[in-house]
């Protein structure tokens, strides 16, 4: 590895149907939350990372423009990265190199977005380009949909015991969600609550899907130098890990997902993690739909595949298991997508810091945060540890 | 600069609308440059793209679409959105902390398949104060062009003179999209688009894939006899309400001056043998110039005067013909960088300049009178 670059710092806004503030606003409340948790001072800043989801969703375009003054970034260097859905976890990338480079002691990592302005599905359906694809990828929960029902079919999984293990997955991170204070979907579900919803795309139901969240998250990433000058306890940076794929749907096999494997083993390799599922503490894996999340935990080799579910159920996931996933909630109660994978690395960061309060995994010393994005085509990896 | 990182092979697509599609367009940038280099696909260590959805065909999330034609397929990459520069930035970054070896930059922007740069621009505008009185690009450099003009008293014959340069110059490069021998009168004389920037002052709307590869020092000794050294780089940006700033002080000299302590450059007019600067608008390439140190505060009308900036000057500015003749939005910061690596190899065919380059500027900009500045010095 290069240089040890460590986080020092989170701000999140309370994530949710946020009416009460504008767009501006909202990313402000995060950047001055992290600037007063940490007790930096914003013209200390060496660099700004900015980033989000497409311009048809936020409408407006470069939105580093717009908020220039909220980020504090007026007068600083900035780049500005985006690679949809991993956007969050491209921007903690681009932080991370921008430090690990040497060019900057001191970088602050920016994600936001306000969905409730804006029509997330509309926009996810212009992904796809308007000559083949368009036509019948209709926003999210189709495409992922598939993916699920492509998996399901290799493995052979029964339907029963894959509802049981979704709707297990549901029911536990609506629970999480009550002991996350920034979460935004509060609701307690039952087994029979997540079957019995609403169908949204087969076997997708409502309470499989994430929300539309407005929300904003802020981290600070620091040299090895500025950490030992604060005198600041820090989640370093251990392994970094991103891998795309093809643009045309059909053409990738999405159930041994290359783009998701791939991204882990750069991650692992770096990190010097051979048994992902003992070596990890806790991991923040991108779940926007329960099934899914189960696809992850066999790419990144948390178990072999096809067996998920029966782990799930076993409870090896959950809060008191194994390898907790998503103890905040996960992206499955809190989703504004251009912030989502950085609040997946401000959460890990938060559990190898012993600061995430009532969802802290005790004595948790490495943590694993992921997003995913594009035609389910991109997956980004950051681990976080407690140790330099 | 702690590791040091080289640009070891360029390629760039002609800026005029072709037949080709995007697709095809991006392929054959990417496999030109990897012939240049010698490289195949898998020999490369990452891959960081610049793109922009506004400029992206009705297609969101640009970078989902070209990921697999510009190589990077099951690759570590990255996009940087608006500003190509950047992705130079982001790509050195990555090979500056030990990771990578090698970086494939590219930046992609069609720009037929696009509306017209007022209305994409129109969409940087807040849509609450700035968008209903329709702000767009062009107005705020009309805006920034006629303080200007009041402040530093330069005339809108110098302004022109720019546009003369620059497209003259334009016919030596193979890639412009506008080119031509015109006349002050001729530039003063075409249509009005806002007042006081008439037709020929303004960009036109371009296409253009431009991509370099960047290596560590040790790689670049094997790949080339010729490396180019990226020797600094910087970048600023300001605040966004266009009443709120100071459009005579912007950004640009925080960011220079951020490459130049990079750099070690402490007399830019002296030490810079030529500039490739971003100017959509004619004038602005006589406000930069002065943020920019290469001249007087005040004395860019002075300067394109004096003959100094032309393509056999003492200072040549943009020599390609700039953003004037070639404006493909996103990709030309990075084709003014590909532009200096072309001087400096000596390999910028009728556009080469007679002097020898030793040390070139790149820069871009974008938004409202220059809201975000990048600067790039590079160095044989």
């Amino acid at each position: 590895m290069a240089r040890p670059v460590g986080i020092i710092g989170t701000g999140q806004t309370k994530h949710g149907k946020r009416m009460d503030v504008c767009y501006p606003e909202l990313v402000r409340e995060a950047v001055m939350t992290v600037f007063a948790e940490t007790g930096i001072d914003p013209g200390d800043i060496d660099g700004v990372v900015s980033g989000t989801m497409p311009s048809m969703m936020e409408g407006i375009a470069l939105t580093h423009f717009y908020f220039a003054d909220a980020m504090q970034a007026s007068g600083k260097q900035i780049l500005k990265t985006e690679t949809c859905g991993s956007t969050g976890v491209s921007i903690a990338h681009t932080a991370y190199y921008w430090v690990a480079s040497g060019m900057a002691d001191l970088v602050l990592a920016v994600g936001h977005e306000k969905m409730n302005e804006g029509d997330s599905q509309a926009t996810m359906t212009t992904v796809a380009e308007p000559f083949y694809q368009r036509f019948f990828i209709a926003g999210a929960p189709g495409v992922f949909s598939m993916q699920s029902q492509m998996w399901t079919d290799r493995y052979g999984i029964p339907e029963d015991k894959l509802r049981d293990a979704a709707a297990y997955i549901s029911v536990t991170h609506h629970n999480s969600a009550f002991d996350n204070p920034y979460a935004h979907i509060k609701i307690r579900v039952t087994m029979d609550d997540v079957k019995n919803a609403r169908i949204i795309t087969y076997p997708v139901r409502l309470l499989d899907v994430c929300p539309n969240s407005d929300g904003a998250c802020a981290v600070i990433f620091a040299s090895d130098k500025m950490i030992r000058k604060l005198g600041k306890k820090a989640a370093w940076v251990k392994g970094v890990g991103y891998s795309g794929e093809e643009y045309y749907f059909g053409d990738s096999d999405k159930a041994v997902w290359q783009a998701a494997i791939q991204a882990a083993k750069q991650a692992y390799k770096q990190a010097g993690i051979r048994n992902p599922r003992k070596e990890l503490d806790v991991a923040e894996v991108y779940n926007p739909f329960t099934y899914q999340e189960m696809l992850f935990y066999e790419c990144f080799g948390f178990c072999d595949f096809g067996q998920a579910p029966d782990l799930v159920l076993k409870g090896t996931f959950g809060r008191k298991g194994e390898l907790p996933c998503d103890p905040s909630g996960g992206t499955l109660c809190t989703n504004p997508i251009g912030a989502t994978g950085l609040i997946r690395t401000a959460e890990a960061a938060l559990q190898v810091m012993g600061k995430a309060g009532d969802h802290q995994v005790p004595g948790a010393k490495l943590a694993l945060a992921h997003a995913m994005g594009g035609v389910d085509q991109f997956n980004g990896i950051i681990i976080l540890g407690s140790e330099k | 600069m702690a590791n040091k990182v080289a640009i070891v092979g360029v390629a760039q697509n002609a800026g005029c609308e072709s037949k080709d599609n995007y697709y095809d367009q991006a392929y054959q940038v990417t496999r030109e440059l990897l012939d240049k280099t010698g490289l195949k696909k898998d020999d490369i260590g990452t891959f960081i793209s610049a793109s922009s959805d506004i400029f992206h065909g009705g297609i969101s999330c640009a970078n989902a679409y070209y990921w697999e034609t510009t190589g990077a397929f099951l690759k570590n990459g990255s996009r940087q959105d608006g500003e190509s520069l950047f992705a130079l930035f982001y790509g050195a970054m990555r090979i500056m902390s030990g990771h990578y070896d090698t970086a494939l930059v590219i930046a992609l922007c069609k720009g037929s398949e696009n509306p017209s740069n007022e209305s994409c621009t129109l969409m940087y505008a807040d849509p609450f104060y700035q968008r209903g009185v329709g702000l767009n690009e062009t107005l705020a450099a009309a805006l920034q062009m006629k303080l200007y003009m009041k402040k530093s008293r330069i005339t809108a014959e110098q302004c022109a003179k720019v546009a003369v340069k620059n497209l003259g110059n334009a016919l030596g490069n193979p890639y412009a999209h506008r080119k031509g021998r015109y006349s002050v009168e001729d530039v003063l004389k075409s249509e009005l688009v806002a007042d006081p920037l008439t037709e020929l002052q303004v960009a036109p709307k371009s296409e253009g894939i431009v991509a370099m590869l960047l290596a560590s020092e040790e790689k670049a000794k094997k790949i080339t006899k010729k490396p180019v050294w990226i020797k600094g780089f910087g970048s600023s940006l300001d605040s966004y309400i266009l009443g709120d700033r100071d459009l005579l002080n912007g950004q640009l000299r925080n960011a220079a001056n951020r490459a130049y302590k990079m750099a070690r450059i402490t007399d830019p007019g002296k030490q810079i043998d030529l500039a490739e600067i971003s100017e959509p608008y004619a004038f602005q390439e006589l406000l930069w110039m002065e943020d920019l140190g290469l001249c007087s505060p005040g004395g860019g009308g002075k300067m394109i005067d004096s003959g100094k900036t032309e393509k056999n000057g003492a200072l040549p500015i943009n020599p390609s013909g700039g953003v004037l003749a070639n404006n493909p939005y996103v990709s030309r910061g990075l084709q003014r960088a590909v532009e200096a690596v072309l001087q400096m190899r000596g390999e910028a065919g009728e556009r080469q300049v007679e002097k020898r380059v030793k040390t070139a500027l790149a820069h871009g900009t974008h938004g409202f009178a220059g809201q975000c500045h990048a600067v790039a010095v590079l160095g044989r």
